[in-house]
């Protein structure tokens, strides 16, 4: 049916950290696939498990954690079933990581210039250090940063500046999947921006496809195709981008985050936060994990865990759409805030 | 609503850090000559990117910091360098919120001594009424059932329930004014608008005056009645909430309107560098000058005042009205 091909296939994916209080499932039974060409969102609160599935993906988990369940494929080869030397070059070459801090990524001690070339130099061992020293300054290019700075050190460059650089390095080989785990948090809208749109073209141009990990909601919904919400582990809405709004069937959680927002559109809109807190994964609740902050829960959420729906434009995970058209959004309607100057 | 006095009252605040540049002494200036009113009950949003000067001005105003010159006024007093007991007493006046509630609140110290803490020292009283204070307190920022949060240390709390804490921490004292520096920043999506309600009811309950800190226009808007934009340590642009809605003259306003996601403006946004501006002192033009997709030589050489363009719109550009 689906003529597509996948980069990423997440099949029943499961990760456990083991802590002093014992096992924790960060990520339980995810389903995710990835096709070329495409940007997937995945959106979700802190402990939602979201930067954990991109760990485990890169097969970069930390020493406590571990793939308890599922298989984990990409341009179709599960990743954990490499050897450490197959695993070391098909890292970056097939799939490469964007990751948020760009401080921490680069090495503090050595110039742009030498960490590009080493990129290219310890994958490409034929590649003569001149070679890839053109090939540097041509990625650079390829992020509108002038060559001048590949002289310099990431202490020298300002924090957006450094993103470019740390993204550059990621399409350095022409991987055809890259992870960006909150890629622009730490600059501010207009440099985010300017780096979301140089994002976009260089997708086009290279056609990699993209998971991009954030907790802005508007932000994701803006940049990606499809969007996967995560809560407690699991991805409980895989929907796409453009339904992403008020008035159309989604997952109670995303409901509530689309209307938890402030948003800077034209008119007005009342907010309203979700009631309680996010869930403690050592402890979390029993059938539906959203069941005690969630404005529908009924019996049944709070035993059994709801299955998959298929719904016009998303597959969620919710009791609600148990039966046909089971579900009765009854949610007072967004109203419009005209504020007064009181 | 009659017309009421202002209650903070900047005038051309300047603070000034020394830093060494090739060895020899120099100043940075993160803020230049900032001015600006607040009412009684009214909340200024102050926005504006990382190295703004928009920490920098709040924490001058709570008395973190001393400004270097200018004057901050506030309920009529002249808080600008006070110091021992009147600082003290300036306390009970003006409080802040910070950005990091993992941070502001103490590891090993229980909530109902976070609370108790400020109320001995600056309200005093019985045991029984301290007690009842707290739990007053606890109510208040919907920390429920009190008797459960009385005796929890922060570690067992979620960022929203801390950031409530150290809210009521600040509300301990009963202070007019609140600096809330980035409070929902580091808070989860799905909790930020209940924290921004509470700090609403707040406000309306005690006519609380509040300097919002935010990088981010859109709960600038939501919860501020005017909003300030600042870069590089200037005020570019000041207005009421709806009037900088309706038409942002400056171009950095307006490239931060169409660069914050999920907004509906489609000012189209020219590519830009993104270096930093540059803060030493005795720095001339516009701060934005060198990333304005509309500089001209005038605005490198001759710094732009703020000029009413609008009712109480007030816009730092040479060229404003040419460029919407």
């Amino acid at each position: 049916m689906d003529a597509r091909v996948p980069v990423l296939e997440l099949d029943d994916v499961s990760v456990v950290y083991d802590s002093v209080s014992g096992p924790v499932q960060a990520v339980s039974d995810v389903n995710l696939k990835v096709y070329q060409n495409e940007v997937v969102g995945l959106i979700g609160e802190s402990g939602s498990g979201k930067s954990t599935m991109a760990n485990a993906i890169m097969r970069l988990m930390k020493n406590n954690a571990r793939l308890t369940k599922g298989t984990i494929r990409v341009n179709g080869r599960d990743v954990y079933s490499m050897s450490k030397k197959e695993l070391r070059t098909f890292r970056w070459s097939e799939m490469a990581m964007v990751f948020q801090s760009a401080m921490t990524a680069l090495n503090p001690v050595m110039t742009i210039e030498k960490q590009i070339v080493d990129t290219f130099r310890s994958h490409r061992p034929s590649m003569s250090y001149k070679e890839a020293r053109e090939r540097a300054v041509d990625l650079l290019k390829l992020v509108r940063i002038d060559q001048k700075y590949l002289s310099s050190y990431p202490h020298e460059l300002s924090g957006g500046m450094r993103q470019r650089i740390v993204i550059a390095i990621a399409i350095a080989l022409e991987p055809s999947l890259v992870i960006m785990d909150e890629p622009t948090t730490a600059l501010d809208v207009v440099v985010q921006r300017s780096i979301l749109n140089q994002i976009q073209e260089l997708q086009k141009q290279r056609g990699f496809a993209i998971l991009f990990i954030s907790h802005d909601f508007s932000l994701v919904a803006e940049f990606a195709q499809r969007v996967a919400i995560m809560y407690a582990g699991r991805v409980v809405e895989n929907a796409d981008a453009k339904t992403l709004q008020l008035g159309q069937e989604h997952h109670p959680y995303t409901e509530g985050l689309l209307r938890a927002i402030p948003r800077l559109t034209h008119e007005e809109v009342e907010i309203q936060g979700i009631p309680g807190h996010p869930p403690d994964l050592l402890n979390l609740p029993k059938g539906c994990a959203y069941h005690p902050r969630c404005p529908f829960a009924a019996e049944a959420c709070k035993q059994v865990r709801p299955a998959l729906h298929q719904l016009a434009h998303a597959l969620v995970e919710c009791h609600l759409y148990d039966e046909v058209k089971g579900g009765n959004m009854a949610w007072p309607s967004r109203q419009t805030l005209s504020k007064s100057t009181t | 609503m009659a017309e009421q006095t202002n209650f903070i009252e900047v005038n051309h605040l300047k603070i000034r850090f020394p830093i060494r540049q090739k060895g020899k002494q120099t100043f940075i200036t993160p803020v230049d000559d900032v001015s600006f009113r607040i009412k009684q009950g009214e909340v200024l949003a102050l926005v504006g990117e990382s190295g703004s000067g928009k920490s920098t001005i709040g924490r001058s105003l709570v008395r973190i910091l001393e400004p270097s010159e200018g004057t901050v006024k506030v309920g009529g007093q002249d808080v600008t360098h006070i110091k021992g007991t009147a600082l003290t007493k300036y306390r009970k006046v003006a409080q802040m919120v910070f950005q990091d509630p993992f941070g502001s609140l103490n590891p090993v110290r229980t909530l109902e001594r976070h609370l108790m803490f400020p109320l001995k020292k600056y309200r005093g009283g019985s045991h029984a009424e301290i007690s009842q204070q707290v739990e007053d307190l606890f109510q208040r920022v919907g920390l429920t059932p009190v008797n459960e949060f009385r005796a929890k240390f922060p570690h067992e709390l979620s960022g929203g329930q801390r950031q409530r804490v150290a809210i009521a921490r600040a509300l301990a004292v009963n202070p007019a004014f609140i600096v809330a520096d980035e409070p929902i920043s580091m808070l989860d999506v799905s909790i930020r608008a209940g924290i921004l309600e509470l700090m609403n009811e707040l406000k309306r309950d005690f006519n609380l005056s509040y300097l919002y800190i935010t990088h981010d226009l859109a709960s600038a808007r939501y919860f501020g009645d005017r909003i300030m934009v600042l870069y590089g340590g200037r005020v570019m642009e000041t207005a009421p909430s709806a009037g900088l809605l309706e038409k942002p003259y400056h171009p950095y306003t307006r490239l931060m309107f169409a660069a914050t996601p999920g907004s509906d403006w489609s000012i189209p946004l020219p590519e830009t560098t993104n270096e930093a501006p540059n803060l030493l002192e005795g720095r001339v033009g516009c701060p934005f000058a060198h990333r304005c997709p509309f500089v001209k030589d005038r605005c490198r050489e001759e710094t732009p005042g703020l000029r009413e363009l609008a009712k109480d719109h007030h816009v730092a550009c040479h060229y404003a009205e040419d460029l919407v």
